[in-house]
């Protein structure tokens, strides 16, 4: 029976490497990626689930790593911007951000490229509707998503409107 | 932006998770989170102890009753109610509305049960499951009972499910040339919604639920009996809405004043049942 | 003259280069400058290694959260943090009777009694805005430090709310007792003679009320600060995202009782800034002394609740009793206004908004008469600080929505009005009734470019067909300046006894050991591609390529390549930023060509530097040095050179524009050097069953003179457009009677989202600035072009249905459908007088 515990022990793959960690029942996902982990990637850009800046893959699904516990993690795959390129490698997508002037400040970045990582694997040639649907949980405030929009269709060879 | 601390349990079984809610004093369900997890950020909301729901793959199911039920357990994320093609087949304006929910990343956490249970007047899900006449099955220590959406939804976040109960599954009833619609105003697009919707047509019956007016859907009786198994034309809807808005109490805030609300709830049940009777041409 | 852009970044989006007929005066030949390179900041911000500054740790460290005022205004009768303190985990608390002795209170800019106000670092003894920190406590992890503030107690005793600037003014609540009044500012500008314009005049216009809302840019990154101090020497390092550090440390260090020298900013990477970022030297100082108290290094990281609800909106101003005076033939003389700025609890960084705005005071338009009063006041809300656009946009606005309503009621063409009120090509350099000097810039020119981007020809057309679809179209323009370089000394138009004038920025470039050309700013970058653009300079310059230069992150004190201005805001980094590049790499250039005129023994002239080396032009190959034998030479084989010979290869340079001085009296002056121009056109469908409001199209010109790289100019474009779509149709901070914000987090504060967008199409011009060193303007804020274009677009799409004057800056569908519904209470605010 699994009686309740304010922390427990628990082990999950990030970026294909296994952890484990003690942690208390109450810290948020994005918490433990960041200081207990120290993959400082993944950022927090709001306090209520809306601005995706946390979006990480939780076993292939993106999602607000804000909005989960750390503990609900336990037994699952999870993938952070820093495990997009290997060793340094940029990917395709990665260099479309670059080549587009997709980032300014790079704050909301890390999020967006999980965002449309995932979007990309289920999708491999998104239109520009489907490249801002995808990218609808994922806020920017500098640059009106116009070259993020603009690189992931890019990326999928698609063309974009005028 | 922290949490308090909190006890955490992740059963294995329904019943484990029916005992755990049961033994614990304030201990809630944590289904999809997206909620509750704001909830708890904002130290809105006390609880001493989470059951997390989501090893019960009994909740996950998709299926249809022998009598043709469409059931939808209530762990069922509105990703999966989108990727559904049971869904698309018997009722395919819940994975329309539920496409509109937020985001991808909250639709592949968010579920059709958290949507209902939390009955925040703002949901999309409690209007249009209303609308559609749908059922809630609910498991405690006592043994199951099926509700109507009237008895399910009873407060602003309040629901027939009491302490150490669960919601199992939401029952739609079969789809047989029927017409749905779904209309309302946002706060940006794929925002929460300011006021809304949901209408139902059949030969027999017209449905209508508003949301966001008050602290439950409202069907609006009224423009229903005008309505029903007759004229369903622009001219014939929109001269039967007419009394809705004055018989709506909307909360005013800073969204919209409750004459705005009013007069919101007109428009959308009006769009609503438009687009619900000529989806019912379609079908024919 | 349209030209296609040759590089494939721009393709799919229209932009135009219009060559000027006289040649820049001062640019440098254009190799990297000018080009769309790509930056440099992406590689490691794509891998998720930025380092922001909540991603710095040390050992040790405590985390700091703030008990904040449940209040709007209330006394505070008692503190108890002993429960807070008795918690496992807690290091230490701070309250408001520990700052005040501690501290001294900030430096405020205004005269009196504005200038009476006291600021501290905490509330002491009375808080002011809902959410203001009354106290700080530390502990060990997060978690801990937000549970310990919750067993802070704090006793208050409730006061009554000032949540309107007009209520506010009758001081019948006085919110800083010291001042005994709530006016921070007032004073009257006047230039020119509009009472003579307004009796000449063939038709004077009135409009009783226009309303420029609060709202900000939101920064995705919150503020915060990790801080460590050396008890050795008793100095603070701040590993932060201050935008403006400069400043920071004329405000904290007397605060502190320390000198400046003692504060070390540390900036690194920075998540957005947009003038968000300029006031966090009240919790900066909290963190300083915690640091000092506990003997241990303090974070503190600000949540988005934080940020909404108390720190850094924009200025909100309401303007009343507007008098236009118009000539027959369309032409506007002179306007006169009363002006209402409300600038929250505390004023902080104002009164300079009662000025700021000055420096486009008539707008892009070249009326000689104007009259402004303006009053700023504080009330119960949270303070602002200078957002995007900074109170240049407000005015901008209420010179558009002049020219918008004086369009409509005397049934004159919007772009024909402004076409003929326009300052016109031929007239740059073109001195404003203040004294303003607007360098360069075509108007009419990038209007045309706009109205052709959008199809204006088309309109009628469009709007017959979307009445079809029962939709109202509308077509709005929105002319902006983005006045970059600020003469501080405008300060002293509102405090003649404040010791500010001119502007600084620093830079300093160097020639390393191995050829290595390093670059440290004075700027703080916060998403502007600072780095990039300083190497593409620094590479024309000393003739390498740009992946030579290697641009420092971020901004340290101890680069000491600061100035006391330094810092990333009022749309200068073209200009001071890149002036003071320049400036420092022009010096070590010319110890370079010595150098190696020396070495090669060739004349001077004969030198040139091109490809990574410095060579005798047309000479033979082995004439040429490599830069690392350059730097080589100086820092480690310097024996042979002659002792009066002392190259350094490493120059710190002091960008100082020059401004003359200003008149106090007449509050006249050249307030600004530069002149960025934005003209946005908008075409919206309104429902009018529902108020809601689509953009379906949508054109952004923009000519901030040379483009030292188009493709960020157009990404500041893009976001500049962004932010205003956002705060024209649904960003708005609210609060109700009791003070208390009710658009505190993003669900109700919506920001667009990718689906909001409307289809953004950009075209550029290149008129450059004679007064810039590289014939850059400043650029970024753009000034609102989109609230003032979309407005004008649903004050058109509305005159089919009740021709409702848009009286608002922020017009969400219930705004908008109240204007559906009683048009005639928003058209009672304006009135004709016609002779």
């Amino acid at each position: 029976m699994n009686a309740p515990t304010t922390s427990r022990t628990i082990a999950f793959a990030i970026n294909g490497e296994s952890v484990e960690l003690e942690v208390e029942a109450r810290r948020l996902l994005v918490h433990a990626i960041r200081d207990d982990l120290g993959l400082t990637g993944t950022h927090i850009g709001c306090d209520t689930g809306n601005c995706g800046a946390c979006t990480v893959h939780l076993d292939g699904e993106p999602v607000k790593s804000c909005m989960l516990l750390a503990v609900q993690a336990d037994g699952a795959r999870i993938a952070t911007v820093e495990g997009l390129a290997a060793e340094g490698e940029l990917t395709p997508l990665q260099k479309a951000f670059n080549e587009h002037h997709a980032l300014q400040c790079g704050y909301c970045t890390p999020g967006m490229l999980m965002s449309a990582a995932a979007l990309l694997e289920r999708n491999p040639t998104p239109t520009e509707d489907d490249v801002r649907y995808a990218l609808q949980g994922n806020i920017c405030r500098c640059t009106g998503y116009v070259n993020i929009v603009e690189a992931v269709v890019a990326v999928g060879g698609g063309e974009n409107k005028a | 932006m922290l949490l308090r601390e909190v006890g955490y349990a992740r059963p294995s079984t329904v019943d484990e998770a029916i005992a755990l809610l049961s033994e614990h004093d304030g201990a809630r369900a944590l289904a999809g989170g997206q909620t509750i997890v704001n909830v708890m950020k904002a130290r809105a909301a006390a609880t001493d102890v989470l059951v997390d729901l989501a090893d019960l793959a009994e909740l996950r199911t998709i299926g249809f009753s022998s009598d043709g039920l469409l059931e939808i357990g209530a762990m069922v994320t509105y990703t999966e109610l989108i990727g559904s093609s049971e869904v698309e087949v018997a009722r395919p304006i819940l994975a329309e509305v539920a496409a509109t929910i937020a985001d991808v990343q909250v639709r592949n956490r968010g579920t059709v049960g958290g949507n209902v249970c939390v009955a925040d007047p703002t949901n999309h899900l409690p209007p249009l499951f209303s609308a559609l006449d749908a059922t809630f099955t609910i498991r405690g220590g006592d043994g199951e009972r099926t509700v109507s959406a009237d008895e399910f939804f009873v407060g602003v976040y309040m629901t027939a499910v009491g302490e150490g109960e669960l919601l199992m599954k939401v029952s739609v009833p079969p789809s047989s040339g029927e017409g749905d619609g779904f209309s309302g105003i946002t706060i940006g697009k794929h925002g929460t919604y300011v006021v809304d919707a949901a209408a139902n047509v059949s030969d027999e019956s017209v449905r209508i639920a508003i949301g966001c007016v008050a602290a439950v859907p409202v069907r609006a009786t009224a423009m229903e009996e005008r309505l029903a198994g007759g004229d369903l034309s622009e001219d014939s809807v929109r001269a039967a809405v007419e009394g809705l808005g004055a018989s709506l109490d909307p909360p005013s805030d800073v969204h919209g004043s409750a004459d705005y609300r009013r007069h919101l709830a007109e428009v959308s049940a009006v769009r609503a049942v438009l687009q619900a009777a000529g989806r019912r041409k379609q079908v024919r | 003259m349209t030209t296609e852009p040759s590089n494939s970044l721009l393709q799919g989006q229209v932009s135009t280069t219009v060559e000027t007929e006289e040649p820049p005066a001062k640019t440098l030949e254009r190799g990297y400058i000018g080009q769309p390179i790509l930056r440099r900041e992406d590689k490691r911000l794509v891998q998720g290694l930025g380092t922001f500054f909540d991603d710095v740790r040390r050992h040790g460290m405590g985390y700091v959260h703030f008990v904040r005022s449940p209040y709007a205004h209330a006394r505070i009768l008692s503190i108890d943090v002993t429960k807070a303190l008795e918690l496992d985990g807690v290091y230490g608390t701070l309250t408001g009777d520990e700052v005040a002795i501690h501290t001294d209170p900030f430096f405020e800019m205004s005269v009196e009694p504005g200038g009476l106000i006291k600021d501290y670092a905490l509330a002491v003894g009375r808080v002011r805005h809902m959410g203001e920190p009354v106290a700080a406590v530390c502990a060990a992890t997060r978690e801990l430090a937000r549970d310990a503030a919750d067993l802070v107690e704090v006793e208050y005793e409730p006061l009554p709310v000032l949540v309107d600037a007009v209520e506010s003014l009758k001081d019948e609540t006085v919110l800083h007792d010291e001042a005994g009044s709530n006016v921070v500012w007032s004073g009257v500008f006047d230039w020119g003679d509009v009472d003579q314009a307004l009796a000449e005049a063939d038709h004077v216009v009135k409009i009783e009320r226009l309303h420029f809302h609060r709202f900000s840019s939101t920064p995705l990154e919150c503020a915060g600060a990790l801080v460590e101090y050396d008890k050795g020497t008793s100095e603070w390092t701040l590993h932060c995202n201050h935008q403006m550090p400069g400043v920071g440390a004329i405000w904290m260090a007397p605060a502190l009782r320390t000198g400046i020298d003692k504060l070390r900013f540390v900036t690194q990477d920075i998540g957005g800034g947009f003038g968000n970022k300029v006031c966090l030297h009240p919790q900066y100082v909290v963190l300083c002394l915690m640091a000092r108290k506990l003997g241990r290094p303090v974070q503190w990281t600000e949540w988005r609740t934080d940020q909404h609800t108390a720190n850094a909106h924009g200025n909100e101003r309401t303007f009343f009793d507007v008098e236009v005076a118009v000539l027959a033939d369309g032409t506007m003389t002179g306007f006169k206004v009363r002006a209402l700025d409300d600038c929250g609890a505390f004023p902080r960084y104002e009164p300079l908004g009662c000025i700021i705005w000055a420096q486009v005071a008539p707008g892009m338009y070249s009326w000689r008469n104007i009259r402004v009063d303006f009053t700023q006041v504080c009330t119960n809300k949270s303070p602002v600080s200078p957002n995007r656009g900074y109170s240049r946009m407000q005015h901008l606005w209420l010179t558009e929505r002049i020219i918008d309503i004086v369009a409509s009621e005397l049934g004159l063409d919007p772009v024909e009005v402004r076409k003929k009120n326009y300052v016109k090509a031929e007239q740059m350099p073109y001195k404003t009734p203040n004294g303003c000097v607007y360098d360069s810039g075509d108007y009419a020119a990038a209007l045309d470019i706009a109205l052709d981007l959008i199809d204006s020809g088309s309109i009628e057309e469009r709007r017959k067909e979307a009445a079809e679809r029962g939709k109202l179209l509308g077509f709005g323009i929105g002319s902006t300046l983005d006045s970059g370089t600020n003469n501080f000394g405008q300060s002293t138009l509102l405090n003649p006894d404040l010791q500010f004038s001119g502007n600084n920025e620093a830079a300093s470039v160097k020639l390393d050991i191995f050829g290595e050309v390093v670059v440290t700013l004075g700027t703080v970058p916060q998403g502007q591609g600072h780095e990039t653009t300083a190497a593409q300079v620094v590479a024309d310059i000393l003739g390498c390529p740009p992946e030579q230069v290697n641009v420092r992150r971020g901004h340290d004190t101890w680069f000491n390549s600061h100035a006391g201005f330094s810092g990333t805001y009022a749309s200068q980094f073209a200009f001071t930023g890149l002036g003071a590049v320049k400036g420092a790499a022009e010096l070590v250039r010319e110890d370079m060509v010595q150098l190696a005129a020396a070495v090669l023994q060739a004349p001077v002239e004969a030198i040139e530097l091109a490809d990574g080396f410095a060579r005798i032009k047309d000479g033979p190959e082995e004439a040429a040095l490599p830069f690392m034998a350059l730097g080589a030479i100086v820092n480690a084989n310097n024996a042979f050179l002659p002792p009066d010979f002392n190259p350094t290869l490493n120059h710190r340079y002091v960008c100082r524009p020059y401004f003359g001085m200003v008149d106090t009296e007449k509050k006249t002056g050249q307030l600004t050097l530069t002149y960025a121009i934005q003209i946005h056109a908008a075409v919206v469908e309104v429902d009018p069953e529902t108020g809601v409001v689509e953009i379906v199209d949508y054109a952004a010109v923009d000519d901030c003179g040379v483009r030292i790289n188009p493709m960020i100019v157009e990404g500041q474009v893009h976001g500049a457009t962004t932010h205003a779509i956002g705060a024209a149709l649904s960003e708005e901070f609210v609060y109700d009677e009791e003070g208390t914000l009710l658009t505190a987090n993003f669900y109700d504060y919506h920001v667009p989202h990718a689906l909001d967008m409307p289809p953004l199409k950009t075209g550029a011009m290149e008129s450059p600035s004679p007064v810039a060193p590289l014939g850059a303007k400043g650029m970024g804020e753009g000034g609102g072009g989109g609230i003032h274009c979309i407005g004008a677009a649903i004050q058109d799409a509305l005159k089919a249905a009740g021709n409702a004057i848009v009286y608002d800056s922020c017009n969400p569908p219930h705004r908008v459908w109240s204007m559906l519904q009683d048009p005639e209470s928003t058209r009672a605010n304006v009135s004709v007088e016609s002779k």
